[in-house]
């Protein structure tokens, strides 16, 4: 996908590949009472409206050949920094639940910011020790917000 | 029920509290802070704060929302100007003038002229939007189920046929945010849709983790692609403009402000938009046209008065229709739906304390803004500084607080990491973004006001054009479409989106 011509046929194609997965979600639904506007005519509708302009666009960018632009895409680089920023977040999430808010955050930030500076651990530390300190103070006892403080903070 | 002195008098003795001017002033500053920091814009600001102002009352949480709102619309000139780096699409001519200026020495009365022609237009916007938006609400209390969706139509298709010359992307993204939207319960016959047998899904998709995702995630993702060390080396010494700049400015800050505000009205005519059309309509009333794109002060007030003009325009249909016309009014409309307010004709007989207490706060937030900003350019230049690793992570932290505490579920911020990786491949493949917000936060209203609609009219669809207003909106809205379908035709041009990446 590196013009926006390609990248256009095939998102055009999964988008018209998803609008046939809701046409087919809504045909499962169950209307229970009647209803002039069934529960599963918007979905249809919009499914079918997916399917339609997927197939639109795909067809459209087929047919189109000049004026054709390149996609900025990251280089390998920027690719991994991207990769490791995502899981680090998809980890802070998975974490929050087991290790509480102030603990999580204070290992995303610690890490992440070492990470995006590859260098140096202290400018990384300070600044999540503060963060999580005022997340614990301020979103748990202040404003007594119900996020899991963690299992030595309970 | 119209404008009234009383109800403004009424509104301006309750923004006047300490607490209100507290919320406002606290607003005002994080507003400045989202639009001067890189990698948050208005919208994920707002996002991300509102569920934490739960805590609030009504009337100071939404004071504080919209103060963010107008805020962040003047920090980005900060950005624009000092480093060069429109954080905006609304700025990019901000940037070409700012920056000129900038490298002449003159960053601080750029600076300066930036918030003056803010507080100028703003100020005035805020005037008319009293006057407009109680007769408009007069106006729609005329509406019913079929006018409300037949406005609704007429406003996705605006949002999506001015999303430059890419109506199918503009479309699809329509209907993705539609889908979302969807997900969970069905309003009107309490039927499970679209959970494919998962349990979590049945509470359905929360608007405010999609928004999060789009907007801030996908920033985030795009700014660490661009390995983004904003660090500004630019001094400012004075801030001081002089006599004559303000003058040479005036013109242009009047103009700017009706442009901004007249276009400002209309779904999809984002600040994007209207700032790029009162540049070049100053450009044509200026004596010296050959000094725009070589730091010309007129344009930049030009400029900076159409984005704040049209950003408080928003409020006339939001408040008198309920009716969002950009990302940050839909993140507002479901903020005023979480307190349990409808906003329409209703909230000004409803609710008269809260609407004008929001619409006087303005004029008092738009001072504070004028106060706050002038003597702390200085302040704003340095934060600019603040490196990405350090303010990336930050971001993400904020954003996942905000998604969190909505409802307080990880399945929320989940949602929030996939559609921030469904924003950034929309940004790289050049799908707008605004019609998809919209979508997903009109999507239940929109169906709603469907169903009823063909409830009264026993199934007829006739009924969105026997009815003179509904027939108006639906003529317009297929104008608008068939304008875009034959601009396709015409062009025979692959789909190009304007930058409407945040507003």
């Amino acid at each position: 996908m590196k013009t926006q011509r390609v990248a256009d046929i095939v998102v055009g194609c999964l988008v018209a590949l998803f609008g046939i997965l809701i046409i087919w979600a809504s045909t499962l639904i169950t209307s229970g009472t009647p209803h002039k506007l069934p529960p599963e005519t918007f979905p249809m509708v919009v499914g079918i409206l997916l399917l339609i302009c997927g197939s639109a666009l795909a067809l459209k960018s087929w047919s189109i050949r000049e004026a054709d632009l390149a996609i900025k895409w990251p280089d390998r680089e920027g690719v991994r920094t991207i990769l490791v920023v995502l899981a680090s977040i998809a980890g802070y999430i998975a974490l929050l639940g087991r290790l509480g808010l102030p603990l999580a955050s204070f290992l995303y930030l610690a890490f992440s910011i070492w990470y995006l500076k590859r260098s140096g651990w202290l400018p990384a530390i300070v600044i999540s020790v503060i963060t999580a300190a005022i997340s614990y103070f301020l979103f748990i006892r202040l404003l007594a917000l119900s996020f899991p403080a963690g299992p030595f903070l309970e | 029920m119209g404008f009234s002195f009383d109800y403004l008098l009424q509104g301006l003795l309750i923004a006047l509290t300490w607490q209100n001017l507290l919320w406002a002033a606290l607003g005002c500053f994080i507003g400045t802070l989202v639009g001067v920091l890189p990698g948050i814009g208005p919208v994920s600001g707002i996002a991300i704060l509102l569920p934490l102002t739960t805590v609030l009352p009504p009337t100071s949480a939404i004071i504080m929302m919209a103060a963010i709102y107008y805020g962040a619309m003047y920090g980005g000139s900060t950005t624009a100007i000092v480093v060069n780096i429109p954080g905006e699409a609304s700025s990019v001519p901000t940037a070409i003038e700012g920056y000129e200026l900038a490298k002449q020495g003159k960053a601080g009365p750029a600076l300066a002229i930036a918030a003056i022609a803010s507080f100028v237009a703003g100020t005035l916007s805020v005037i008319a939007l009293t006057f407009f938006a109680p007769t408009l609400a007069q106006f729609a209390v005329l509406f019913g189920p079929s006018e409300y969706f037949a406005l609704m139509f007429m406003g996705l298709s605006l949002v999506i046929s001015l999303s430059g010359r890419a109506l199918l992307k503009g479309i699809i993204s329509m209907a993705l945010g539609l889908t979302a939207g969807l997900i969970g319960q069905d309003p009107l016959t309490g039927a499970e849709r679209l959970t494919f047998g998962s349990v979590t899904l049945t509470v359905g998709v929360d608007f405010i983790a999609i928004i999060v995702g789009l907007f801030a995630i996908s920033e985030v993702m795009i700014n660490v692609e661009q390995r983004l060390t904003t660090i500004s080396k630019m001094e400012v010494k004075s801030w001081m403009p002089t006599w004559a700049d303000i003058k040479s400015c005036i013109g242009a800050m009047l103009r700017s402000s009706t442009v901004g505000f007249l276009l400002g009205l209309l779904p999809g005519c984002a600040p994007s938009v209207t700032s790029f059309v009162a540049y070049d309509l100053e450009k044509r009333a200026s004596k010296h046209p050959e000094r725009f794109g070589h730091g010309a002060m007129d344009g930049l007030a030009a400029t900076e008065g159409s984005n704040n003009a049209t950003s408080t325009a928003g409020f006339v249909p939001l408040f008198s229709f309920g009716l969002p016309t950009a990302p940050s009014m839909a993140v507002l409309l479901g903020g005023l739906m979480m307190y349990g307010l409808q906003p329409g004709p209703m909230l000004f007989v409803q609710s008269p304390d809260f609407v004008w207490a929001v619409i006087a706060s303005m004029y008092i937030g738009n001072v504070m803004l004028l106060v706050l900003n002038l003597p702390m350019i200085g302040v704003w230049v340095r934060i600019v500084r603040i490196p990405f690793y350090i303010l990336g992570p930050l971001i993400v932290f904020c954003a996942l607080v905000g998604t969190y505490s909505v409802r307080f579920q990880t399945f929320d911020i989940w949602i929030m990491l996939i559609f921030g990786v469904v924003g950034y491949f929309m940004r790289k493949l050049g799908f707008p973004i605004a019609p998809m917000v919209l979508a997903s936060v009109l999507a239940q209203m929109l169906e709603t006001s469907l169903g009823q609609s063909l409830l009264i009219s026993q199934g007829s669809v006739l009924i969105f054009f026997d009815r003179p207003i509904s027939a108006i909106f639906m003529a317009l809205a297929f104008l608008s479409i068939g304008r875009g379908v034959w601009a396709q035709i015409k062009a025979k041009a692959p789909e190009v989106v304007t930058d409407d990446a945040e507003y």
